[in-house]
Formats: structure tokens, C-alpha cells, sequence
């Protein structure tokens, strides 16, 4: 299993491809913004996209979309990290094809779970 | 003594008769009615002279029956006279024809012989009634016929030539003539001596009945007099007197003198003059009040003449001006006027004197120390009197009132001016009619363009809408509300305002103050504020996950091996950002709760998913801490939020659990009821002191101090919790006794309340 971790936050994407990586035993291509994201996207062909929602220039909704118009990436599921877990957020971003919204702060040591979840539901 | 006291006791009597009397005068005089004592002044005369002519009358009557008796004598005593005569004549008669011869005194003689039985016959008629004077009169006819005789047989011897013989021898017979003529005169004269002696009688009669008359005449004449004469003095002094009195007090009255006393009685007089008394009391009553009223009144009363001196001032003039009214009496009201005042002053008076203007000059004047006082003539000019007659009040106070009004008038106007709202006063259909200079700036119009347009020109509607209905729907919105609606500007910019109506009365009935803020600024501020929270959540979340997942990763042993020590101290580390995390969250959560920002999923779903998931959440912990669950299974609904209510159900179980000890358990009860649903989560720990319970819900609040340390927790879970049911329309509490353990609840309504009262 692969993980594209796009997030602007060098920290962050530590945190999580460590959580993913050593605890879920998943691989993990980190990214550092949507651009970066979708390209790294397109070349490794992941099992799912975990997408910052708010990140400068290109943020999560706009990379979201660019992926969708990408037919290299436009079938990979995505999955949105936000700090900003309103639920009215979360609605919003769903509705944009988001497999599934996860909060920051995340748990390192349920995160490779949670994932893995959202991919078997859908 | 004894005596004495008889004689006053006979005296007294008397006395009280002549008293009674004079009293019975003064009745009459004082208490009969003026038609009463005319009857008498006219009725009394007229009975005493009917009663005089009675008397006389009868006296009349009697001097007439006598003169008749007397008239009947005279008549018997002339007939017997001119028998006697005719007897003597006859005799005469008879002798003459024997001397002479001659015929003439035989056919005298016959004349004779027929008129003594005449004679005789109507003397018989006088004394018809007279049984012995018929008799009487029967014996000297007796005499007379047997004279009668004899002259015949003496007369025939004459006719038959024998004269001669007669003549020698006739002297016996003629002797036996004279004594029968003789014995007839006396009987004759037998029977006229009654009426001789009565005529005697009745003569001395008559005069003494004459003498009668001429006494009652003059006893009647003086009566008469006498009688006009009481008449005279009684109604002078029942009437002319008393009435005389009434004019002397109209007199009296007239000059300010004081009456006489009432007349007593009860007679028109009386009466006159007793409403006349009441009548000058209420006069000098009225003039004693008047006089009173002018001397005490607050304002002066004055009277100009026509060359606009003072005649009379009124006492109040020292109080109004510093003047006594005898320093004024003869000097011009203009002298009192203030210079700049004057001219004006002098044409509105001379105004009112042609009646060319109202009856009243507002004007300054200037007192005796030479202060200004501002007064109102009220003025009335009297053309009998020729003079002007005036009321002058002191409006000072009411200049520095109407001063301090126009003052704080001003001083409104700027604050309305100067207010950051705009202010319109509108009327019952909507019309604006004033509006202040904000509502200018607002609306992009200026007040020309805006008053007496319809507020609707303000406010977005729809273009069949009609100005009364618009006008009705934003009162009944707006009326004592804050509302907000969209404005629009005069071009065309909608912009966000907060509307709100007030109510006031005016003379000319109800107007509207339409308030209207302007939301604009406002907005942006809450829409930077959402901005602000939405960064500071991000910003803050980011450094925090990021410590979060390397601690976690360290004590999850991702990154090696860690000794006893470094666990124990990474492991506080973690701990404590998991409580900022919390803090963080539930800061945010209270803050959009408390601002009614926070979304809200309303539902209608069966309770036990809220119960299950709450559970499933919680038993982790609870197994943590050695703590079991337990829950009840109901089939009731409930229309919420199920997110909201399973934080809330969590929030309780989370404390129930911290403060359980191990081994114990922490049961959820469900109770229905009529239409709402009470959740319970009863913990069997140490319970919460009584001063704490109503604190608990608030703000970081905790029992204890050192709680937050030792059990973890913000101390904001049940201030959310609250918040939560609150959004629902619930109630939250708790139940607990000390040392056995609490029971925190909920209540829910089952329905949608909202909904119903909707419809």
C-alpha cells in the first residue's frame, strides 16, 4: 500500500509518514504542495492521496480539483487532513469527492487504521 | 297691698288688650297683602257712608209721612173752613134776598145748596178710616140739614111774595137760622180741633226731624273725614312708608352707606325688601370678593386712561415692577417699557384700542431697580369708559423656560445630528417625515428627496407590493424588534441594517422613529473574527500535531527503545498536549456554542444510537480505569442533534469514569416522560458538595483545585454540556450525596417544539 502525503508543514508530514510508515507499515511519498502533490501523484500512482486542506498557493479544494482533471490522478481516492474539523467544513469538503476527512491534531498510532478503514468502505 | 296687686291685676289686662290691639295694627300694617289693604281702604269708607245714606233715608222717609199727614190736617181744616163759609153764605144769601128782593141771590143760593152736600161729602172721604169723626161729622150734617130746612121753607115763603110779611115777622125764624148755624160751627169746629192740634204736632215734629238730618249730615261729614284720614295714615304707614324705606336702601346701596334695617312682615313689601337686604349682601359680597381678587391677585390689574396714564393699579404692581400703586397713578405705562420695546408696544396698544388686534402685548419692562421683566398685557379698551383696562403677568420664568427648552432642543438636535444610527420619524402609513443627517449619508438621498416618501423607497420589496401592506408587515416585524433587513441606497447598493421601530404619540396622532444601523462594518468584523478563529485554530493545531505525533510515536516506540525515566517524563509531555489539544476544541466549541454560531443537525432518530455510540466511545477509558458501563435499552425517539448529544452523553460518562473508583460501575438510565426524555449517568463515586453543584456547569469550574491536574479535563465539558441541551430547549442538573456518589441528567423534548408553534 502507498501514500501520497501532500502538506506544506515539513513537521507534519514527518509525523504522519512515520505514523504511516513505521507504526501502519505503509509506504509513504511525502509531498510539499498541491503541485508537488499531484505530480508525485501522477508518477507513483498511489492507493490514496492524504491532502492538507489548508496550504499556501495551492490549497486542498484547488489540488483536489486539479487532480480530478488529471487523468492520470483523477481516479486516486483522497483523503483530506484539516485542522479546521467544523463540521461544516467537513460537509463541504466531502461533497467535493473526498473518500474522507481527518482532523489534525491526528492520533500517530490509529491514523494507518483510520485510512486503511476509509479505503475498505469505499 | 293686697289692693295694689288687685288694681295692677285689673290693669294688666288692659294693658295687654291695648298691646294686642297695637299689635293687631302692626300685623295688619306689616303682614296683609297690598291687594288685601286696598279691599280694606276702599270697603271700610264705603260701609260707613252706606250705613250714613241708611240712616238718612229712613229719616227722609219720615219727614215725607209726615208732611203728608200734615198736607191731609190742613186739607180737612180748609174743607170745614169753606163749609162754615158756604153756612154763612147761605144765610147771608137768604137774608139779602129778603131786603132786596132781588134774583141774583136766589140763583147764589142755589149754587149754594149744591155745594155744601159736596162739601160734606169729601170731608166724609178725608176721614173715611175715622169711625167717631164720621159720626161725628154725621150729627153736624144733621144740624146743617135741618138749617137747610129751614133756609128752603124760608126761601119758599120769599118766592112766594111773601117778602113783606117776612119782613115784619120773619125775625123768629131767622133767630132760629143763626142758632142752628151757631151749633153747626161748633160741631164743626168739634171736629177740626184734632187736626188743628195736629198739625200743631207735626209741625214741631218736622222741625226736629230737620234739626235730625242736619246733626247726622254732620256727624256722617266728620266720620268720613276721619275714616280718609286713618285710611290716609294707614296706608301711608303700611305702604308709602315702608316702600319709601326699600327706596332709601337703593339709595344707600347706591351711595356704599349701610341699610336700614329689614322691614318686618311678611307683605310684598316686606318681601321686596328682605330680597333686596340678600340681594345688596350677594352685592357687597361679590364687590368685597372683586376688591379681594384684585388686591391679592399675583398679576396687576391696572385701568389707562386715554392718554395712556395709569388711573388705578393694583397692589401687585410692588411686586412686579418694585413700584407702590400711588407711585404709578398719574404717569404713562410707557415710562415702564423698555426703550427698544417701545415702538412696537405703542402701535399693538393703539391697535387694540381701534380693535384692530388681539387683546394682548408681550413686552419688556424695566422695574424700580432697574432689572428687566418680561410681562404680557392682556388689554381691553372700554369706549363708555374711556380707558383702557389691563391684566399684566410676569412670563419671565416662562421666557427662561421656553430659553432653556429652545436650548435643550438644540442640544437633542445635535445628539440626533451627531448619532451613528439613522433616525427617521414616520407616520401611520409610512410616510417619512423627518429624518437626520446619518439617514443622508445611509440612504445616499438628502432630506429634501427623502421626506414624504414612503419608507418602502428604503427597503427592498416586491414590485406589486403596496405601501399599506409594506407599512403594515415592517411595523408588526419591526414594532419594539431589533430586525435585520437589507436596505438599498439611492443607487441601487444593498447593504445589511438593523431595523428597529419605536412607537410615540403626537398632537396629530402616533408617529413611528424607524432606527436603522447600519450592519456593514459589523459584518466585516464577524467575518475577519471567523477568519481570526479559523487561523488561530489552524495555526495552533498544526504545532501541536506535529508534537503530538512525535511524542506519541516516541512512547508508541517507533523511534527505539526508551528507559523507565524518559517514558515517564515524553509520557507528561504527551498527556499535556492532549489536554491543550482539548482546551483548544472545546474553547472553540464554547464559543461558537455561546454564540449560537455552532451548527446544529436537528433529527429524528431512536435514542439507544446516541446511548450505544456514547458508550462505545467511553468504554476504553473505562477499562483504563477499571470502571464498568452499564446501559439501559429504550425505544425511545428523539428529535436532536445526535452529534451534539453524543458529546454530551460522552462528556458525562468521561466524568462519571474519572471519578469512579476502580471495580465500581457507571450506569446510563433512560426515564420517558409526557414529552420529553431524561437521560441519567450515575457514578458511584464520592459525590459533589452541595456548594459546588450549581457552579459545576459554569466556566472552569471543578470541585477541586488540584481535579484538573490529577483527572485530566478542561473544565469546560459541562459548560458545553449545558450549552448543548440548552440549543436542544432542555434542562441539565445533577443529584448527589456525598461520599455515595452523583447522578448528572438531561432533558430533552421528544418533538420539535420549535416546529409546532410554528404551525
Amino acid at each position: 500500500m502507498k501514500v501520497v502525503i501532500t502538506d506544506d508543514e515539513e513537521d507534519i508530514r514527518s509525523v504522519a509518514s512515520m505514523s504511516l510508515g513505521i507504526l501502519g507499515g505503509i509506504d509513504v511519498v511525502e509531498a510539499e504542495s498541491g503541485k508537488d502533490g499531484i505530480a508525485k501523484a501522477a508518477a507513483e500512482q498511489p492507493d490514496v492521496i492524504l491532502l492538507d486542506a489548508m496550504m499556501p498557493e495551492m490549497d486542498g479544494p484547488a489540488t483536489l480539483e486539479a487532480l480530478r482533471n488529471n487523468p492520470d490522478t483523477a481516479s486516486i481516492p483522497v483523503i483530506f487532513l484539516t485542522a479546521k474539523a467544523i463540521r461544516s467544513e467537513v460537509d463541504k469538503l466531502r461533497s467535493m469527492g473526498a473518500l474522507g476527512v481527518l482532523s489534525k491534531p491526528f492520533d500517530p498510532t490509529t491514523l494507518a487504521t483510520q485510512v486503511r478503514e476509509m479505503l475498505e468502505k469505499s | 297691698m293686697a289692693t295694689s296687686r288687685l288694681e295692677n291685676d285689673r290693669s294688666r289686662p288692659q294693658l295687654n288688650w291695648s298691646l294686642s290691639l297695637r299689635n293687631i295694627g302692626g300685623y295688619l300694617r306689616s303682614n296683609l297683602k297690598l291687594s288685601h289693604k286696598g279691599i280694606i281702604l276702599v270697603s271700610v269708607p264705603l260701609f260707613f257712608e252706606l250705613m250714613f245714606l241708611g240712616v238718612l233715608a229712613s229719616l227722609l222717609n219720615q219727614a215725607e209721612h209726615q208732611a203728608a199727614r200734615l198736607e191731609h190736617s190742613r186739607s180737612i181744616i180748609r174743607h170745614c173752613n169753606h163749609l162754615i163759609q158756604l153756612m154763612y153764605d147761605s144765610g147771608a144769601t137768604i137774608f139779602g134776598m129778603t131786603l132786596s128782593g132781588e134774583q141774583s141771590f136766589s140763583d147764589k143760593y142755589g149754587v149754594l145748596m149744591t155745594e155744601i152736600p159736596a162739601e160734606f161729602k169729601k170731608l166724609d172721604e178725608l176721614v173715611l178710616g175715622d169711625a167717631d169723626r164720621r159720626s161725628r161729622l154725621a150729627q153736624a150734617k144733621a144740624v146743617a140739614d135741618r138749617l137747610i130746612v129751614l133756609l128752603d121753607g124760608y126761601k119758599q115763603s120769599l118766592d112766594g111774595g111773601q117778602r113783606l110779611a117776612l119782613l115784619v115777622n120773619g125775625k123768629a125764624k131767622l133767630k132760629e137760622m143763626k142758632s142752628l148755624i151757631d151749633e153747626l160751627i161748633k160741631f164743626m169746629q168739634d171736629f177740626v180741633l184734632p187736626d188743628l192740634n195736629r198739625q200743631e204736632v207735626d209741625s214741631a215734629r218736622e222741625l226736629e226731624t230737620r234739626q235730625l238730618v242736619k246733626g247726622f249730615l254732620l256727624i256722617g261729614i266728620f266720620f268720613n273725614v276721619l275714616l280718609a284720614f286713618t285710611a290716609a295714615v294707614f296706608f301711608s304707614k303700611s305702604v308709602a312708608n315702608r316702600l319709601s324705606s326699600v327706596t332709601e336702601n337703593t339709595r344707600r346701596l347706591a351711595r356704599g352707606m349701610e341699610l336700614k334695617p329689614p322691614i318686618p312682615g311678611s307683605d310684598e313689601i316686606a318681601t321686596l325688601d328682605r330680597v333686596f337686604h340678600a340681594m345688596a349682601g350677594q352685592l357687597i359680597e361679590a364687590s368685597r370678593k372683586e376688591r379681594a381678587v384684585i388686591e391679592n391677585a399675583v398679576d396687576v390689574i391696572c385701568s389707562i386712561d386715554a392718554e395712556g396714564k395709569f388711573l388705578a393699579v393694583s397692589p401687585a404692581s410692588f411686586k412686579l415692577w418694585g413700584y407702590q400703586p400711588a407711585e404709578l397713578i398719574g404717569y404713562s405705562y410707557t415710562e415702564l417699557i423698555e426703550p427698544h420695546d417701545l415702538d412696537d408696544s405703542i402701535s399693538k396698544f393703539k391697535a387694540i384700542r381701534l380693535g384692530l388686534s388681539s387683546a394682548s402685548v408681550e413686552n419688556r419692562t424695566i422695574r424700580k431697580d432697574r432689572t428687566v421683566v418680561n410681562v404680557i398685557w392682556s388689554a381691553y379698551w372700554s369706549d363708555v369708559e374711556r380707558s383702557m383696562f389691563c391684566v399684566v403677568h410676569d412670563i419671565t420664568g416662562r421666557k427662561h423656560a421656553e430659553d432653556a427648552l429652545k436650548a435643550s432642543e438644540g442640544r437633542v438636535r445635535q445628539i440626533i445630528d451627531a448619532m451613528p444610527v439613522g433616525l427617521l420619524v414616520v407616520d401611520e402609513r409610512g410616510q417619512i417625515e423627518s429624518i437626520n443627517p446619518r439617514t443622508e449619508q445611509l440612504f445616499g438621498y438628502n432630506s429634501e428627496e427623502l421626506i414624504g416618501q414612503h419608507l418602502m423607497l428604503l427597503f427592498p420589496h416586491s414590485h406589486d407590493e403596496k405601501p399599506e401592506s409594506f407599512a403594515r408587515q415592517i411595523f408588526e416585524k419591526a414594532l419594539g424588534h431589533v430586525e435585520e433587513r437589507e436596505a438599498v441606497k439611492s443607487n441601487g447598493e444593498l447593504f445589511p441594517t438593523e431595523l428597529s421601530l419605536t412607537r410615540f404619540e403626537t398632537l396629530d396622532g402616533n408617529r413611528f422613529l424607524a432606527n436603522v444601523l447600519d450592519l456593514t462594518e459589523r459584518r466585516e468584523v464577524e467575518r475577519l473574527k471567523r477568519e481570526f478563529v479559523s487561523t488561530v485554530s489552524h495555526e495552533l493545531r498544526t504545532p501541536l500535531t506535529a508534537i503530538r505525533g512525535s511524542l506519541t510515536l516516541i512512547t508508541a516506540g517507533a523511534v527505539g527503545e526508551l528507559s523507565e525515566q524518559l517514558r515517564k517524563v515524553v509520557t507528561i509531555a504527551e498527556r499535556n498536549t492532549i489536554r491543550l489539544i482539548s482546551l483548544i476544541n472545546d474553547l472553540l466549541d464554547l464559543d461558537k456554542l455561546e454564540a449560537g454560531k455552532l451548527d446544529m443537525h436537528f433529527d429524528r432518530f431512536p435514542l439507544s444510537s446516541v446511548i450505544e455510540r456514547s458508550v462505545e466511545s467511553v468504554r476504553g477509558f473505562g477499562d483504563q480505569h477499571g470502571v464498568t458501563i452499564e446501559a439501559d435499552n429504550t425505544a425511545a425517539q428523539v428529535y436532536a442533534d445526535g452529534d451534539r448529544l453524543v458529546q454530551v452523553v460522552v462528556n458525562l460518562l468521561s466524568n462519571a469514569v474519572k471519578f469512579s473508583s476502580k471495580g465500581s460501575a457507571v450506569q446510563v438510565r433512560v426515564k420517558e416522560e409526557q414529552d420529553s426524555v431524561q437521560i441519567q449517568v450515575i457514578d458511584h463515586g464520592r459525590g459533589i458538595p452541595e456548594r459546588y453543584k450549581n457552579l459545576l456547569f459554569q466556566r472552569f469550574q471543578q470541585v477541586e483545585v488540584a481535579d484538573s491536574k490529577r483527572r485530566g479535563g478542561t473544565g469546560l465539558g459541562l459548560a458545553i454540556c449545558k450549552s448543548i441541551v440548552e440549543q436542544h430547549k432542555g434542562t441539565i442538573g445533577v443529584e448527589s450525596e456525598e461520599g455515595k456518589g452523583s447522578t448528572f441528567w438531561f432533558r430533552i423534548p421528544t418533538t420539535d417544539n420549535s416546529k409546532e408553534q410554528r404551525a
